[in-house]
Parts: C-alpha cells; sequence; structure tokens
C-alpha cells in the first residue's frame, strides 16, 4: 500500500503541533521584548552569543545540555510505559548524594573505575527512591504524579538533614558535603567553562537506551505495556512489573543526572543545588514527544536558549526571566496533543464489503 | 528530651486550623474538578500566580479586597488555560496540570523581576493585609478566645465554602449534573447536558478556590510574596481531596490532619529536632493517606456486584 | 390507524460494513412489536437510529404521522421515545432517583426538589408495577432492578414508546416473568413497546407482532398468532450461501484440553461460570455455542489466565494451568485468537512485524539475551506475511493502517504459528470480509487436520456448523449439553442456546450430558 497524502501528514502531525508551540513561544517572547521596550536585532544576537559563541559561552551551554538531556530521558523511558515520573528532581538528589559520599569515601581506585563505579551506585539510589512511587502505582493504582511530586519534597529535605547534620564539610560555613576524589572528578572539556566529559556518557546513556527501546526484549515490553497495557496482559508480559521496571529505568536514570553534577560541576553535594533540574526534563521530553532520538536536539535547543538567555541579560539588560516565559509557553502548547489535527480518523480502512 | 505536653498545646489547634487553610480551599477546588474527571494538579500553579497578583493587586490599590479580587481573576485565568490546554486541545490532564505548574513558576518570577524588579521575593509594607476578625462573644471566655477567635477571614471563608460546596454538591441540579459528569458522562450526554462545558465550568470554579488560595498565602497567611511560595500545597490539596473521599466535609478534616501535621513539625523544631524532618512531614503525611485511601477505594471496588 | 412509529428506507454505512440496507418498518400504537435477528442483523442499529444515536444515512422517520429528523437523544426525547440500552445508562454509585432524575430534575430555584422527585417516581412505579428501591444506590440493586429503574428513567422523561435492546438477555427467568408483566401492564396503559430479541420463545409469549431482520434487511412482519419457531427461525437464518468447507472427520486424538468443574466469577451474573467441565482432543474441532454474554467469554478468559478460576482445574495435556499467568499458560501450549482483536489482539501503534513477533519475541531465534535478533525478526515477519497472505506485504506500517480482515490475520498468523497444542479461537471471523472468513477457516481445518485442539467459540451458527466435530452449548454460564456435530441442525443449536429443552425432545438424551 502507497501512504497517501492524508497518511503522510498525519505522521507530521505530532511534530507540527511541537512546532507550532515553539512559535507561540517565541513570538510571546518576542512580543514581551517589544512591550518592554527592547532592540529584537540585539537581543536574539545577543542570546545567540550567550549560547554559542567562545568556549566559555558554548561550555556553558552544554553544561546545561547534559542535565536537561538526562533528566528528559528519564522522564521519556518512565512515560513510555505510561507512568508519568515527575519524581526525578527527588532521584537525582539521592543521586547527587550518593555520588558525593562514594566520590569521597572510597579511595585508591583508579580514575575509570572509581568514575563508573559512583555512577551505578548513584543510579541505584536514585532507583531505589523510584521504587516507591512505581510499586505503589502498580499495587494499588496511587497516582504516580501526586506520589512523586509529594517524594520530591522528602528527597531534598532528606538530604539537606544529611548534608547539615551528617556528612557536612566542616570547614566551610555552607551546608555543603566533603570534596570528592579526584580520582572521581570528570575531566573538564572547554575550559574555563564547567562543561566536563559527562557530556559524552550523557549521551552515550541515551544511546544504550536507544538500543534498549529499539533492540531488546525489554524496551520491546516496556512500549506495549505503555501503548496497550491489554494486549501485554494477553501476549503473556507482566504489565505491572513492567511498569514498575521501567519507574525504577527512569530512577536510575535520574541519580546518575544528579552524580554528574557532582562530579563534574560541583565536586561536592550542596544542600538544594538542582533548583528544577529534574522538572526541566518533563519538558524536554514533552517536545521531543518521548522520541529517545530526538531529545538530544531539544535538549541541546533549550540549554542554548538558557545559557543564552544569562548572556543576554548581561549584555541587554533583558531580565533571563523573560526567557523562562518563553520556555513555559512552549511547554504549554507543547502539551496539547491536538492545536493542529490534520484529520480526524474516522475509518480504520477502505475494504471490500464485509460481513459482520 | 520533651514532653507532649510542650507540644499539644490550644495553640497548636489554632494553628491546625491556620495551616489547614489553604489546603482545604485547594482541596475544595480539585473537589469539583475531580468529580468532573479532572485531576486538578494544575491547582498549584493556579494558586501560585493568584499569590503573586493577590500581593501586587494589594500593594498598588493599597486594598486587600482588590488583592483578592485580582487573585480570584489570576485563578480562573490560568484555570481557563488549562480548560483549553486539556478541554480544546486533548492534553493529557496530568500533563496539562505540570505545564500549567511549570508556567505560572516562570510566570510569576518573570512578573516579580518586571514589576517590582526583585528575585525570590518581595515585601513591602504598602501590602495591604487580609484582616483578622474579633468576635466579641468569645473574646469574653479565655479559652474560646485562643482557641476560635481572631483567626483571619479566609480561615472563617474556609470553613464557610466547607458547607456553601457541601450544598451546592448534593443539594442542587448543578451539582447532580456534575456529580454524574465523572461517573456517567455518557449519561449525562443522553441527558441533553453538554459533559464539556460542565468541565469547564469545574476548571473554573476550581480556578476561583485556587484564587483565594493563593491570596491567603500571600495576603492572609504572610504578607509578602516569595518565589514557589505554594511549596507543594496545591498538591497536598489534591491528597486531602482524595483522603477525604472527594467530598468537602470529610476533606475538611482531611485538611485539618495535613494542616496538624505541619503545625506538629513547626512545634517540633521548636524544641529542637532537626528542621527537615519536619518539613518532610506533610509530604510523607500525604503520601500515606492517598496509598491509605487508595487501598480502600479498591477494597470497595471489589466487593460490589458488577452486572 | 396510522402508525405511531414508521420508518422507511433506512440505509446506514459503517466504516467497514453496510449495515441496514433499506429497512421498512412501522409499529403500531399500543402494540408489543418484536425485532428479531441474528446478532448484526442491524437490529440494534436500527433502534439507535429510531433513538437519535445513531443518524441515518437516508430514508425517512415518521412519528404519528409527521416526518421527523431527530438528531439527538433528546430530540427523541421529545417525540415521547425511550430507550432501555442492554449497557444501562446509569451511574452506580448514585441513588435510583437521582439516575432517573439525571437532566430533567424537579427543583426550587435550582434546588433539587426530591420530594417532589421521589413522589412522581412512586407513581410511576406503582402505575406500571414497577418495584424499586427509590433511595439505594445503582450497585446495591439486581440487574432486574436496575432494568425496572431504567423503564421508568424513560417513563419519567415520558416516552411513549419504548425499546427495550434484549431486555431478557441479563435475566434469570423469574426476572424475565416480572419483565413480561410490566410490558403487559405498559400495554394496557397504551404505551408502546419495542422488544428486541433472538429468543423465539419469548417473542411468541409476549409479542402482538414480530419483524424479522436478517443482514440489515427486514425479512418479513409477522403477527404473533399466526408465527411458529420455526417459521421465525427460518426468515431469521434464511438459506444462505454457506461458506461450508467441512473437511471429512478428522482423526482424533487424546484429550489435551481437560475442563474439570470450572466455576468463576463473570462480567454479570448469568455468565458466572457455574461448574463447567468439557474435553477437548487432538485433531478435533470443539465448537462452543450460545448467545452472546452467556459465559463464552468468562470461559475463553478463564482457560487463557486472563480470569481467575474460583472452582475446578484446568489441564493441557495433563499439566494443571489453572490460574497461571497468561505467560505461563502460553508456554504450556495455549495459543488464543481473542475475541476484542483491536484490544487484546493487537497493538495498533506498533507494525505489523512487531505485533507478529509479540508472543515469540522472548525466545531463540528472535532473541538471545534478551536482545532481539532482527534479522530473525523479519525472516519470521515476512514469511508470515506471505504465508498468510497479509495485505498490503509490508510488514513495517502499523496495523492501524490494515483492513479488518488482515488485522484478523495478523492475529491468526501469529497464534497459529505459535504451533501450539491447543488454538483457542474465540469469534475469529466477526466483523471480516468473506474472503478472509473462508481464509481463516481453512487455516483452522488445516489445524485440526495436523492434530491441534482447537476450542471455537462462535455466536454464528453457521460456522459452528460447519467447522465443529463436536459442539457445546451454552447457556447461563453452563453447558447445556455437548452433542456431535452430525446430529445438529441450527433448530436444534437455536432452541438449546434458549435453554435447551429441545434437545431432550428429541430423543437425545444419551448424547446431550445436561449440566
Amino acid at each position: 500500500m502507497k501512504l497517501n497524502l492524508l497518511d503522510r501528514l498525519d505522521k507530521l502531525q505530532a511534530p507540527l503541533n511541537v512546532l507550532v508551540a515553539v512559535l507561540i513561544g517565541f513570538i510571546i517572547g518576542t512580543g514581551l521584548m517589544l512591550v518592554e521596550g527592547h532592540n529584537i536585532g540585539e537581543a536574539y544576537t545577543a542570546l545567540f552569543n550567550g549560547a554559542f559563541s567562545g568556549r566559555f559561552n558554548f561550555g556553558g551551554t552544554l553544561e546545561r545540555f547534559v542535565p536537561l538531556l538526562l533528566s528528559g530521558l528519564a522522564f521519556a523511558i518512565s512515560s513510555k510505559a505510561s507512568v508519568f515520573n515527575v519524581g526525578v528532581e527527588g532521584q537525582l538528589y539521592f543521586g547527587a548524594m550518593a555520588a558525593a559520599y562514594f566520590g569521597y569515601t572510597i579511595v585508591g581506585l583508579p580514575s575509570f573505575l572509581h568514575i563508573t563505579l559512583v555512577l551505578l551506585l548513584a543510579g541505584l539510589a536514585g532507583a531505589l527512591w523510584a521504587l516507591i512511587p512505581g510499586f505503589l502505582r502498580a499495587a494499588y493504582r496511587v497516582n504516580e504524579v501526586c506520589t512523586t511530586i509529594m517524594l520530591n519534597y522528602v528527597a531534598i529535605y532528606f538530604t539537606s538533614y544529611i548534608v547539615n547534620h551528617l556528612f557536612k564539610n566542616p570547614h566551610i560555613g555552607v551546608p555543603q558535603t566533603p570534596n570528592i576524589q579526584e580520582s572521581a572528578r570528570l575531566a573538564r572539556i572547554l575550559m574555563p567553562s564547567r562543561a566536563n566529559i559527562g557530556v559524552y556518557i550523557a549521551l552515550g546513556i541515551v544511546l544504550f537506551f536507544i538500543w534498549l527501546m529499539d533492540y531488546t526484549t525489554l524496551g520491546y515490553k516496556i512500549k506495549t505495556v505503555g501503548l496497550n497495557p491489554q494486549f501485554a496482559t494477553y501476549a503473556g508480559f507482566q504489565a505491572r512489573s513492567i511498569m514498575v521496571g521501567a519507574m525504577v529505568l527512569s530512577g536510575f536514570i535520574g541519580g546518575i543526572t544528579g552524580a554528574i553534577q557532582v562530579l563534574g560541576i560541583h565536586g561536592y553535594f550542596l544542600d538544594n543545588f538542582s533548583k528544577s533540574l529534574g522538572f526541566d526534563g518533563i519538558m524536554v521530553a514533552l517536545l521531543a514527544r518521548n522520541n529517545l532520538k530526538v531529545l538530544p536536539f531539544v535538549a541541546f535547543f533549550l540549554a542554548a536558549l538558557k545559557s543564552g538567555a544569562v548572556g543576554m541579560e548581561r549584555f541587554t539588560g533583558i531580565p533571563r526571566e523573560l526567557i523562562g516565559i518563553m520556555e513555559a509557553v512552549i511547554i504549554l502548547f507543547a502539551a496539547a496533543e491536538a492545536i493542529i489535527v490534520i484529520r480526524r480518523r474516522l475509518s480504520y480502512q477502505k475494504g471490500g464489503a464485509e460481513v459482520v | 528530651m520533651f514532653r507532649f505536653s510542650d507540644v499539644l498545646t490550644l495553640t497548636l489547634v489554632r494553628a491546625t486550623i491556620r495551616m489547614s487553610t489553604p489546603i482545604l480551599l485547594a482541596a475544595l477546588g480539585v473537589i469539583v474538578t475531580e468529580l468532573a474527571a479532572i485531576t486538578n494538579v494544575g491547582i498549584e500553579g493556579i494558586m501560585l500566580v493568584s499569590a503573586f497578583m493577590a500581593v501586587a493587586a494589594s500593594y498598588w490599590s493599597g486594598s486587600w479586597i482588590v488583592g483578592i479580587l485580582a487573585a480570584v481573576a489570576a485563578g480562573v485565568l490560568i484555570a481557563a488555560l488549562m480548560a483549553l490546554i486539556h478541554l480544546r486541545f486533548k492534553a493529557n490532564v496530568l500533563v496539562a496540570g505540570i505545564a500549567v505548574n511549570m508556567f505560572s513558576l516562570a510566570f510569576t518570577r518573570f512578573l516579580l523581576v518586571n514589576w517590582f524588579g526583585v528575585a525570590g521575593s518581595f515585601y513591602s509594607p504598602r501590602i495591604s493585609p487580609i484582616p483578622r476578625i474579633n468576635l466579641s462573644i468569645l473574646a469574653a471566655h479565655p479559652v474560646l478566645d485562643t482557641l476560635f477567635n481572631n483567626y483571619n477571614l479566609m480561615d472563617y471563608l474556609g470553613i464557610v465554602l466547607v458547607f456553601v460546596f457541601h450544598f451546592l454538591i448534593y443539594k442542587t441540579v448543578w451539582g447532580l449534573r456534575l456529580r454524574f459528569t465523572g461517573v456517567h458522562p455518557l449519561a449525562v450526554e443522553t441527558a441533553g447536558v453538554n459533559v464539556t462545558v460542565k468541565k469547564l465550568q469545574a476548571l473554573l470554579i476550581s480556578g476561583v478556590l485556587g484564587g483565594l488560595a493563593g491570596a491567603h498565602l500571600s495576603l492572609g497567611y504572610t504578607t509578602q510574596f516569595i518565589e514557589n511560595m505554594t511549596n507543594g500545597r496545591g498538591f497536598i490539596g489534591v491528597a486531602a481531596m482524595y483522603f477525604g473521599g472527594i467530598s468537602p466535609i470529610t476533606t475538611w478534616l482531611a485538611s485539618l490532619f495535613f494542616g496538624f501535621t505541619e503545625g506538629v513539625g513547626a512545634r517540633l523544631q521548636n524544641l529542637g529536632f532537626p528542621s527537615q524532618f519536619m518539613l518532610m512531614l506533610p509530604y510523607v503525611a500525604t503520601v500515606v493517606a492517598i496509598t491509605f485511601s487508595m487501598i480502600r477505594q479498591q477494597r470497595r471496588e471489589t466487593d460490589k456486584q458488577p452486572f | 390507524m396510522e402508525p405511531i412509529v414508521k420508518m422507511t428506507g433506512i440505509v446506514k454505512q459503517f466504516p467497514n460494513v453496510l449495515a441496514l440496507k433499506g429497512v421498512d418498518f412501522s409499529v403500531e400504537k399500543g402494540e408489543v412489536h418484536s425485532l428479531v435477528g441474528e446478532n448484526g442483523a442491524g437490529k440494534s442499529t436500527l433502534m439507535n437510529i429510531l433513538y437519535g444515536v445513531l443518524q441515518p444515512d437516508l430514508g425517512e422517520i415518521y412519528v404519528r404521522g409527521q416526518k421527523q429528523v431527530i438528531h439527538s437523544v433528546r430530540d427523541a426525547m421529545h417525540l415521547g421515545i425511550g430507550m432501555v440500552h442492554q449497557e444501562f445508562m446509569l451511574a452506580p454509585s448514585m441513588t435510583v432517583v437521582e439516575n432517573i432524575i439525571l437532566g430533567f430534575e424537579p427543583n426550587r430555584r435550582s434546588v433539587v426538589d426530591y420530594d417532589a422527585a421521589a413522589e412522581k417516581i412512586r407513581a410511576l412505579s406503582e402505575e406500571y408495577g414497577l418495584a424499586i428501591r427509590p433511595e439505594s444506590r445503582i450497585i446495591d440493586n439486581s440487574v432486574g432492578e436496575a432494568q425496572r429503574v431504567e423503564i421508568i428513567k424513560a417513563l419519567y422523561r415520558g416516552a411513549e414508546v419504548l425499546i427495550l435492546d434484549e431486555p431478557t438477555a441479563v435475566l434469570t427467568p423469574q426476572e424475565t416473568e416480572d419483565l413480561f408483566k410490566v410490558i403487559r401492564s405498559l400495554k394496557e396503559h397504551g404505551k408502546t413497546v419495542i422488544f428486541i430479541s433472538h429468543k423465539l420463545q419469548e417473542v411468541l409469549a409476549i409479542s402482538d407482532r414480530i419483524t424479522v431482520m436478517r443482514d440489515g434487511r427486514v425479512q418479513g412482519t409477522l403477527l404473533a398468532s399466526e408465527a411458529t419457531k420455526e417459521k421465525i427461525a427460518t426468515l431469521m437464518v434464511g438459506r444462505e450461501v454457506f461458506l461450508n468447507i467441512k473437511a471429512p472427520e478428522g482423526k482424533r486424538g487424546g484429550v489435551v484440553l481437560d475442563v474439570q468443574g470450572v466455576s468463576a466469577r463473570g462480567r454479570r451474573r448469568l455468565s458466572d461460570l457455574k461448574n463447567v467441565s468439557f474435553q477437548v482432543h487432538a485433531g478435533e474441532i470443539l465448537g462452543i455455542a450460545g448467545v452472546d454474554g452467556n459465559g463464552q467469554s468468562e470461559l475463553v478468559e478463564v482457560l487463557t489466565g486472563l480470569r481467575r478460576v474460583d472452582q475446578g482445574d484446568i489441564f493441557v495435556s495433563g499439566t494443571k494451568i489453572t490460574n497461571l499467568p497468561p505467560g505461563e499458560i502460553r508456554e504450556r501450549g495455549v495459543s488464543h485468537i481473542p475475541e476484542d482483536r483491536n484490544r487484546s489482539g493487537l497493538c495498533a501503534e506498533l507494525t505489523v512485524a512487531e505485533n507478529l513477533v509479540a508472543t515469540k519475541l522472548k525466545r531463540p531465534p528472535l532473541s538471545k539475551n534478551g536482545v532481539i535478533r532482527g534479522q530473525a525478526v523479519r525472516e519470521l515477519a515476512s514469511r508470515l506475511v506471505e504465508e498468510y497472505d497479509i495485505r498490503p506485504g509490508d510488514y513495517r506500517i502499523p496495523t492501524r493502517n490494515l483492513s479488518g480482515g488482515n488485522r484478523q490475520k495478523v492475529v491468526v498468523a501469529r497464534e497459529v504459528s505459535e504451533d501450539a497444542q491447543l488454538l483457542i479461537a474465540a469469534h475469529p471471523t466477526r466483523g471480516v470480509d468473506i474472503g478472509s472468513i473462508e481464509f481463516i477457516r481453512s487455516i483452522l481445518i488445516a489445524q485440526r487436520e495436523e492434530g491441534k485442539a482447537i476450542l471455537l467459540v462462535s455466536a454464528d451458527l453457521e460456522e459452528v456448523l460447519s467447522l465443529s466435530d463436536r459442539i457445546a452449548v451454552m447457556y447461563e454460564g453452563r453447558i447445556v449439553g455437548i452433542l456431535p456435530a452430525s446430529e445438529a441442525n441450527e433448530q436444534v443449536l437455536g432452541l438449546m442456546m434458549a435453554g435447551g429443552e429441545y434437545a431432550k425432545a428429541q430423543g437425545e438424551e444419551e448424547k446431550v450430558v445436561e449440566a
């Protein structure tokens, strides 16, 4: 069968909607700049330069790219199984704390091993934290959006307790943990920015999950449970366990996201350090429509926007919060399934005469 | 060591009631939407924008009444935005709620910088707060006075609204149709009532209640606006709604429970307990509470005889 | 006298089916008029058009002699037409009163006047002898009570013409008797009743006139006084071309499926499985006939692990599979063509290939250590697409883009290629085009020849008759009898499906095991 025009357009519907969302975001952002009396040309030039010109600025973009990409991946993976993990933020905190702890306490390992081990342990911390809402959802149908959001607060306060009372760097007034060992540090790239080889790790993880989703039976099961749990059960998959599994995988990635921030950027765990890194991932996943291959592009686009906003603020005085509005408008409309409806699916098919 | 008597004082009752009010108002809002089959996690964002608008309007007009009106208007607008995304553009209701919350956070952040030139928080003596109400009948009796007098107007309003919504939901034509919208939309459609309109109404009403909740946070409970000051209270409202069985009076009790955990937390903190554990108390309580209400609901479902 | 309802030349096209092919139908005021026909004959479609749920593509509707266009249920109500669907439009958590008055609440300044409502409902209930409990919640009502609530709801809304869609399908004999009293009382009060059914006994007992439909057309209208079961059955079944591809009797082997005294809770009380026992042998097709909703779906679910067995045991080739999860039952040699292929049998968003391999993916050669071997998947998919003539022949497109028949072929291909000892096929040709029907039936026969045990559930008598070696008839969750296909015909089965007395009367006792 040839795909006819309508079928082709039908395929385009999702990307078109996202495009419209981005467009609306830029229109509103630009409108706000105009209302505030800024020069549009200058503003966008500053935005562009802030994101791309020079090692420092480009490094700043890459630095923001990593958590966006990974938390986006985390949210996307759980969404594949129709579970919304809004708790990446909390999982990220636990991962970061685990990374700070094992990065400091484990001594004498070669760097490669140390980093790998710390990343795995951090992932495990995030995964265990995600197991709670995953289990509650599968066993009792407890709304995971509510529980993950609540558990985010618990995670933030819990790690805050640890860094304030149990594992604090005694030489510094700020609540932060002792510096991790050199062997656990992720090497910097593009000095003097804080970008580091976490970029490669993140891209590697995304590649791994693309492979997992497309080429393994587990990926197939996750996808099937998300699309049609009834079919999955009929075909003999344990739908509930798979949901929990997707949540745990998502939490694992969340934990690694936090770890890379600690190992690559800060070198220690700082109380309340994330400020919604985990939430930004939702935006990335939504814009990419959970398509793993599109995630890096979306994450890069948003990272550039965020990084550029800082430059724009510095050179033109336009507050970076304006870019925040732009992002927010984009995500608002990106959530919509049907701004543009290309066709309504009336029938499944035109076939010959059929009897009932 | 601490003694329970230090914690369980008359003032704890006050704290419980005061801290339950924003949760209660939010919960009433999400009861209305939940009855129409919309789990409105966007209430958090509605409250946040309303809290900001309340402060801004009160600051400029010098009138807390204008502050409340602005908050309600803002709440309705954000709820309308949610309706646009969910009802018109068919976004998943949870995703729409999350998106509205992210938007609200960015929006208030922007306005804070743009209108007041500050980041993080805004306070000014020119902000006119919502007054406390002194009922002279109660003032004479010391215990009653401590327990029930001198609350903020909104604390009283919250309690009044519990009964108002109980009446609206269970006694009126509007409420009957609303309750059917959630459980049997097809029956509602065939009775000639437009389901989408009912859902829109429900969302807008949750905007009004979220608006009141937000105004209370920034003009009653405190007199300032702080970035992300709702701090999950909208979500706790959603939890209170589930815990209270999606019905106003029992949800009020659930809100008091959450207010109580917050109150106890604050009290224990004063006694030297690590603040973090106390701060997380309401959130832990929420997770436990939703889980219990879901287990209860499932029991009920397996008991019934389907035909 | 002018008919109260007259429908002329009604044509209705659904995406895949021409459901009504020019139907003329008229009902006199004050009569009980039955509409009978097999599943899919178009009875419900016709009535949904009268009730404003569906719009006809062609044709006209006259109510009390006036030409009407009925856009919505509300329009129908204004014309005094009410309908009680098979699936009740009642909210279980709400009270009887609330369900009845919804949309038409007596009120004082928008406050519901429950006293006035209760008064009006009580009056209706007494007038027509409809016993209900106004304050109770629907969940706490029996099916019969809920049905009476639906009837009162229609009357409350001012129905003069009441359509009852298979009202007895969910009732016990006692409840049916009560319903008939109500119908007679309605008739005495000058109401008109349209009674949809395929239980001939009941139709003859309650009707004034009977209209028989088949395949989207009216076959004739009879006076009940002049009708007999045989006359109606002949009109219902017709003398169509039989897709009869029956092969000579297969060689029957050992027992593959052994069901011993299985009981399970059903979707409705009438479809609870009650002490069901039977065996299916290798090289045999056992057909399960019955009116929909008599426990067939539950039986299949129980056998495939999708529903809990409360009592009794199930063995496949001697291995107990009672209450194992679906995946493990599959591993023990059971494959399953499900009743609802679009929801259970397929994942519409996944490609043809992905759907074809779903149940085989975790085994070699399709995967190794959890990693899918793309080459093997593609080879298998293209082989199955060719072997089962799935069109279009591209396994990379989503199954959503396939026709109903081809989607069913995907399911059949997957399940048959499992090479399981037992194949359970639930309504394998329902809603499928004629070409695919023949193809699917020939595959089932071929499987039998290969020595597989096949359990065929179908509401299509002709299919059951032409494919099965033995036929079991289900009624109200029981197997009322099992007989060799050679001794079965549509009359015998039809009567067994309605309760099972006929077989005895024919002197078949020794071959019919009464449950």
